[in-house]
């Protein structure tokens, strides 16, 4: 399984790796979002902006997430992401995830280890490709 | 909020009329993104602390998220590529990890 991303470039002029999915709002319908590929995220954690499209109910609040800027307060939310794989067909993670409330705390949904652990991620820069392999699909080092 | 992680399930999608859907779906968000890289710089500079909805290759601007989706999918309807994002305020150096 190879689900693929980009490098793309965000308001500070900064290039980042994201994946683009989707997520399973409470109408039922899918919505679109970006995703951050941070390898050092314990956690998916969704953007005020995406939390507010879709109209999920929380299931736990006063929850709390730790980082630079110290201890802040999300809610918890369980509904379905969907990421895009090679061949074009959806592939669903089903499971609770933590959502931002404060805009300025978290301006990017971030793909946590709780979902790129289940893959090799590989998040390479220089040669402007982001992918998380799993399966059958495999990467292989070689000196140039 | 526990250390460990809660545990996730991976399922395929495999039903025809829901993989046509979603493929249309990310075709259409993928011209929004693109739409939005070509132009993303002057964007951002204008926008800071804003959310911006991009539909219908299409900017949408608003102090809440809720009212630039609004706006966008009252000119464009039959857009189901829509994203919002917001622009913070400052061009700050970012540490996401939790």
């Amino acid at each position: 399984m190879q689900i693929s991303g980009e490098w793309l470039l965000c308001d500070d002029d900064v290039r980042r790796p994201v994946i683009r999915g989707e997520v399973l709002a409470s109408d039922g319908t899918w919505v679109p979002a970006e995703f951050l590929v941070d390898t050092g995220a314990d956690r998916t954690v969704f953007s005020k902006a995406l939390l507010a499209l879709l109209g999920v109910s929380p299931v736990a609040t006063g929850e709390r997430l730790s980082g630079l800027g110290g201890v802040a307060e999300f809610v918890t939310v369980e509904t379905p992401i969907r990421l895009i794989r090679e061949s074009g067909a959806p592939v669903m993670f089903q499971g609770r995830y933590a959502a931002c409330t404060e805009a300025e705390a978290l301006d990017m949904s971030v793909l946590g280890r709780d979902i790129t652990g289940l893959f090799a991620a590989i998040v390479d820069q220089p040669g402007d490709v982001v992918f998380l392999l799993g399966q059958r699909h495999r990467y292989r080092i070689e000196q140039v | 909020m526990a250390n460990q992680p809660p545990a996730i399930v991976m399922q395929e999608v495999t039903e025809p009329q829901e993989l046509a859907e979603a493929r249309a779906r990310r075709n259409r968000f993928d011209r929004n993104e693109a739409w939005l890289q070509a132009r993303a710089a002057e964007i951002y500079k204008c926008h800071r602390g804003r959310y911006i909805c991009i539909a219908g290759e299409d900017l949408f601007v608003a102090d809440t998220p809720e009212a630039a989706y609004a706006s966008a999918k009252s000119a464009h309807p039959e857009d189901d590529g829509l994203f919002v994002r917001y622009i913070p305020k400052e061009k700050l150096p970012r540490v996401y990890a939790d």
